[in-house]
């Protein structure tokens, strides 16, 4: 343990600090979802090239969270930012069917990762506010969730658009981000 | 130890049992568990060939859409949207109407679209021409041929379904693309050449129904102002012109390019964007404090024009024409140059994340 962590702990309260990773699929809404965290303004958000962080004070915890570009050609830049995650937040556009199987599989992948084990997911079903949107409980078993043994997970319909769900989601990451699963 | 949910007891007892296919914890109600549910259907055009079809003003009112597998198809979007896919399309000629949120293509191959958009994406697509107006950086992937020229469209319903989907007419980025996956050697996009005839790439309405929406695709009636962005200046001299708030804006901008474009100087870009007192010194410098109380009405309009007597046009045009407008017009030929670069450096930054 090293000065400076002794430090903080002598501090009065200071906030547990919580590395959160925002992954998904291209045009799910990552972004859209990291500004509404940050009660910024969500009208004007352009396609992410690298990543984007904010940190965000909430229920006691500081939130600093990564929301990293999500075009096929940049996924395999995801494991550069997998280190030290606590909480793994995955965003599925629950209007693109077309892409249903694409996220599946993104998301099957990172659940294999090594340095993401035991890490607590929680899978935004996003976009809810579009008529055709899927219900998270057919997003749930397209995606066989409940076969997650591993570490401890959550799926969550929001519209980060809109803001209706997202602090529902959020609740459930700051009451499990001590539980990561060794 | 399995697979943990969030524990039932914790729920508060108003909140409605919805029902659950799942045995995760029972969802509480919103918005979208109590509307109607809606067939994906009929938000979808799928598998047509050889057809004219599309929606009509009125009939998709902000409402997502699809297209997919169409093959040698006109396809009108003359409404408003959330946002629009179009998967596996070839040779298709589109206008797809303002688009509150992203427009993706995917898998498409020699199509010619009109697209007013927040976002442009593109995955997998050959040989496209695509007039844009796009509120961000267009961006494509694993794309080549792709040609991009200026949004330039025109009917009667166009205006309002730009604010419906709140996108300012002058802030398009049509002409500065990014490649996430250029090939060293070639370019995987380019600019049409600027007299390409719109109607040539996607030809007028000929069917009833369609035909009805009085379309124009004349330069001077475009909703979007064209301008030439990133293609190259004729001349070094620029000069920056800002309308601040006020009832007129939008038709003193219009009135401002038609009689610039008239006098054959060049619209090159606009912006639409709110500045705070702080913007203001760093933009207009020495008289930023006259400026303070016009920004607090609301966003500026900006316009850059170019050409030689640029900056003699615009303050003539802002004595004669504009006298009882609030506006700011460069100096001269030297500070015209720095203003160009403060202002839209400045308005790039405030509309990035």
């Amino acid at each position: 343990m090293g000065l400076l962590s002794i430090l903080r702990k002598l501090k009065s309260a200071p906030d547990q600090e919580v590395r959160i990773l925002l992954l998904g699929l291209d045009n799910a809404g990552k972004t859209t979802l990291l500004k509404q965290l940050a009660s910024e303004d969500i009208s004007h958000i352009t396609p992410t090239q690298g990543f984007n962080i904010k940190s965000v004070q909430s229920q006691g915890f500081k939130l600093n969270v990564w929301d990293i570009g999500g075009q096929r050609k940049i996924r395999p830049y995801w494991r550069n930012y997998f280190e030290n995650t606590d909480v793994l937040i995955y965003v599925i556009d629950s209007a693109d069917r077309k892409r249903f199987e694409e996220t599946g599989q993104e998301l099957a992948e990172l659940l294999d990762e090594e340095k993401l084990s035991g890490v607590p997911v929680l899978i935004f079903a996003n976009k809810q506010d579009l008529l055709t949107a899927a219900p998270a409980s057919e997003i749930a078993e397209g995606l066989n969730l409940h076969t997650i043994r591993d570490r401890i997970w959550q799926i969550q319909s929001c519209s980060a658009l809109s803001g209706e769900g997202v602090q529902d989601g959020m609740n459930w990451v700051c009451k499990n981000v001590n539980a990561k699963k060794k | 130890m399995g697979c943990f949910f969030s524990k039932k007891s914790k729920r508060k007892p108003e909140k409605e049992q919805a029902e659950t296919t799942t045995d995760e914890e029972a969802p509480k109600q919103y918005s979208w568990d109590k509307r109607e549910k809606v067939d994906p259907k009929d938000y979808m055009l799928t598998g047509l060939k050889d057809e004219t079809v599309g929606r009509l003003p009125g009939t998709l009112s902000g409402q997502q859409f699809a297209i997919q597998d169409c093959e040698n198809c006109n396809i009108y979007v003359f409404d408003h949207s959330a946002t629009i896919t179009i998967d596996d399309c070839t040779n298709c000629r589109l206008f797809l109407g303002p688009v509150k949120g992203s427009v993706f293509f995917r898998d498409c191959k020699d199509c010619k679209c009109v697209v007013a958009c927040q976002q442009f994406r593109t995955r997998d697509c050959k040989k496209m021409e695509v007039f844009l107006s796009c509120a961000t950086q267009p961006i494509i992937e694993s794309s080549s041929g792709m040609r991009f020229g200026c949004f330039q469209y025109y009917y009667p319903e166009l205006a309002f379904q730009f604010k419906d989907a709140s996108l300012s007419i002058f802030n398009n980025n049509w002409s500065n693309i990014h490649d996430f996956t250029p090939v060293s050697g070639e370019t995987n996009w380019s600019l049409l050449p600027e007299d390409t005839a719109v109607q040539d790439c996607v030809p007028l309405p000929d069917t009833d129904g369609f035909k009805a929406v009085r379309v124009s695709t004349e330069a001077s009636r475009s909703i979007v102002p064209i301008t030439s962005g990133q293609r190259r200046k004729n001349s070094d001299e620029s000069c920056l012109f800002v309308f601040f708030a006020g009832d007129y804006t939008t038709a003193n901008a219009r009135k401002l390019t038609d009689e610039m474009v008239g006098k054959g100087f060049i619209l090159v870009q606009t912006k639409e964007v709110s500045m705070r007192p702080e913007d203001a010194n760093r933009v207009f410098h020495q008289n930023a404090e006259d400026y303070t109380s016009l920004i607090e009405k609301g966003p500026v309009v900006a316009l850059e024009f170019n050409g030689e007597g640029a900056v003699e046009a615009c303050r003539s045009m802002a004595s004669d024409v504009f006298s009882s407008a609030k506006v700011y017009v460069s100096e001269n030929k030297a500070s015209a140059c720095r203003d160009v670069d403060n202002f839209f450096n400045f308005a790039d930054m405030q509309m990035g994340i």
